[in-house]
C-alpha cells in the first residue's frame, strides 16, 4: 500500500484566484497524477477521477460528513446542525425534513407555475435585444425558491449575495472565504430573526418546520440552520447551471439544435450540463478510520476531496468528456452528488432548468453570443459573472 | 441478478426508470413501482438494470447477487 510520502504531491494551489476562474486544467493534471493526489497547500488527498468519488460518495460509514465538508475548521464547526453536516440518524432525520418538500412527488404541484415563469422570463428577454445571460438565469431560481421556503420579501436583495458568500466560506481558508465571512454571517443572522419573529410566509417550508418545533419534533434552535439548508444551496447552483445551458447552446449552435429538433432531449441535456460545467467544484469528508483508497493509504482524521468537477471529466469513465454532447447518456454524472448526500434539491433544480428550456426552445431560434463571458469568483461554485448574449426570436 | 429497492430512501427522481423503463416506473403519485421486486432480472435488461442503479443519485437501489 502506497503511504503519505510515495503518493504523487500537486503542489499549484487549486483554489488561487486564477485556478477558480479556470480549474479544468488543474483537474486534468490531478487526474493524469492518479486516483489519489496530496494536495500538500491545502492538506487534503484529491480525489479527481470518478470512480473513487463515487466509492467514497457511497461509503459514509468510512468518509463521514459530520465533522464538516469544507476545507476549514471554522466553517465545519460552523455548520453543524446542517442536513449537509451530518451523519447516521441525525442526518436521516433532518434530511427527511428538507427533502419532503423537494422531491419530484411534492414538486409536481408546482411544475405548471414554474413553467409559467420560465415562459414570462423568456419572453421577457426577448424584449430586449443583448442580455445577461446571468441575468436571465436568476430570474427562475430568485422568483421560485425564496417563495418556496417562505423567506419574507424583505432582505430578499441580499439573497445572492449571502448565498454565495455561504459557498465561498466552505473553502480552504483564502482571501476569497475571508472576505466572504460577513456576507455568511450575515445570512445566519437574517435567518435567526426569520425564525425567532416568525417571519416566515404561511403554508411555506419553513412555516412546516416552525410547527414542527412548535409539535415538540425538533428543537426552535434548530430552525435557522434547516432554513439555511434549503436556501443557501438553492439559487447560485441553479443559476449556475442555467447560466452555463445558455452559454453552452450559445457556443454549440448543432447541440442548440439538436434540442429544438427533438426537446425530448431536454432532461438529459440539463445532466450533460451539469457534468460539462458542474456548478459545484468539490466538497470534502473526514477519514472517520484507517482506511484506503485504491492502494493509497489514509490515516483517521486525514481530509479526502471529492472533486465531482473533476469526476465528471474523467476520460476513464466517459468518451471523449472534453465535448458537450446532449444525445451521451449522461445520467451517471456526479454533479449532484450521489449517495446519502446526494443533493436533496436536484428534483428542483432539474425542474428549474428544463423549464427554462423548454421556454427558450419554444420561443427562441437562436442564442448568439454578444461578447466575451466572465467567470464569477467563488471557492465552491463554478459560474457565470457575465454572459452577453443575443437571443433570436424563433 | 435481483435488485432491492429501498422505498424509504427513494425520493422518486425517477432516474432509474430512465435508464431500465422495463423494470422500475414512477405511478402517477411518483411512487416506485419495480417490476422484478424480488425476482431476477431477465438476461436482456441486466446492462439496463445495473445503469439504473448507478444512476440512482440517492443509492436507493442495490444489487443482489
Ligand atoms: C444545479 C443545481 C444544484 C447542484 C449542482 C447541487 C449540487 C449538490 C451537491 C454536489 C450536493 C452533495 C453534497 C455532498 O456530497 O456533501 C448537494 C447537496 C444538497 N443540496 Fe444541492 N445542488 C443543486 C441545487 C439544489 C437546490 C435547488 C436545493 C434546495 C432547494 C439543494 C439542496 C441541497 C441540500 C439540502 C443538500 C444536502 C443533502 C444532504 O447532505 O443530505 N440543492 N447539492
Ligand atoms: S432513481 Fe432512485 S430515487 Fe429515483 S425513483 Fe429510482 S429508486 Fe427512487
Amino acid at each position: 500500500m502506497r503511504r503519505r510520502h510515495e503518493v504523487p504531491v500537486y503542489r499549484p494551489d487549486i483554489y488561487s484566484p486564477q485556478a477558480i476562474l479556470d480549474p479544468y486544467p488543474h483537474y486534468a493534471k490531478l487526474r493524469e497524477l492518479g486516483p489519489v493526489v496530496w494536495l500538500p497547500r491545502r492538506k487534503v488527498y484529491a480525489l479527481p477521477r470518478y470512480a473513487e468519488c463515487k466509492a467514497v460518495l457511497l461509503d459514509d460509514k468510512t468518509f463521514v460528513s459530520g465533522d464538516g465538508v469544507a476545507l476549514n475548521p471554522v466553517t465545519n464547526r460552523l455548520s453543524r446542525g446542517t442536513t449537509l453536516n451530518s451523519d447516521g440518524e441525525d442526518h436521516a432525520a433532518r434530511r427527511a425534513r428538507v427533502a419532503n418538500r423537494l422531491t419530484p412527488r411534492a414538486l409536481r404541484a408546482m411544475t405548471d407555475v414554474v413553467e409559467r415563469q420560465a415562459a414570462e422570463i423568456v419572453d421577457t428577454a426577448l424584449e430586449r435585444c443583448t442580455v445577461d445571460g446571468v441575468e436571465v438565469a436568476a430570474a427562475l431560481p430568485m422568483s421560485v425558491v425564496p417563495d418556496l421556503v417562505g423567506w419574507p420579501e424583505e432582505g430578499r436583495e441580499h439573497l445572492l449575495r449571502w448565498g454565495a458568500a455561504t459557498f465561498d466560506v466552505l473553502g480552504p481558508l483564502n482571501g476569497q472565504a475571508i472576505q466572504a465571512i460577513p456576507d455568511g454571517l450575515g445570512m445566519m443572522r437574517f435567518a435567526h430573526t426569520v425564525a425567532k419573529r416568525r417571519k416566515v410566509l404561511p403554508g411555506s417550508m419553513g412555516d412546516d418546520l416552525l410547527r414542527a418545533a412548535d409539535a415538540g419534533e425538533l428543537a426552535h434552535a434548530e430552525c435557522p440552520a434547516l432554513m439555511i439548508d434549503y436556501l443557501a444551496p438553492s439559487l447560485d447552483t441553479t443559476l449556475s447551471a442555467i447560466a452555463s445551458a445558455l452559454h453552452l447552446f450559445a457556443t454549440h449552435p448543432g447541440q442548440w439544435q439538436l434540442l429544438k429538433d427533438d426537446p425530448g432531449l431536454i432532461p438529459n441535456a440539463v445532466n450533460e450540463v451539469v457534468r460539462f460545467e458542474s456548478p459545484l467544484r468539490a466538497f470534502s469528508r473526514k477519514v472517520a478510520r484507517d482506511t484506503e483508497i485504491a492502494g493509497t493509504a489514509l490515516p483517521a482524521g486525514a481530509r479526502a476531496l471529492v472533486l465531482y468537477a473533476s469526476a465528471n471529466r474523467d476520460a476513464l469513465k466517459w468518451d471523449d468528456p472534453d465535448t458537450f454532447d446532449i444525445r451521451r447518456n449522461a445520467a451517471h454524472q456526479l454533479g449532484f452528488g450521489h449517495g446519502t448526500h446526494g443533493c436533496a434539491g436536484q428534483g428542483l433544480a432539474r425542474l428549474e432548468t428544463q423549464a427554462m428550456l423548454r421556454a427558450l426552445v419554444a420561443r427562441v431560434d437562436r442564442i448568439e453570443p454578444a461578447g466575451p463571458p466572465e467567470w464569477a469568483r467563488n471557492n465552491i461554485i463554478h459560474r457565470l459573472g457575465r454572459l452577453p448574449i443575443e437571443l433570436i426570436p424563433a | 441478478m435481483k435488485i432491492s429497492a429501498d422505498y424509504d430512501r427513494c425520493e422518486g427522481h425517477g432516474l432509474c426508470a430512465e435508464q431500465a423503463p422495463a423494470i422500475f416506473e414512477l405511478d402517477d403519485d411518483a411512487e416506485l413501482v419495480h417490476h422484478f421486486d424480488g425476482s431476477d432480472i431477465p438476461p436482456e435488461q441486466l446492462a439496463a438494470a445495473r445503469a439504473a442503479v448507478t444512476a440512482c443519485p440517492v443509492a436507493a437501489l442495490r444489487e443482489l447477487p
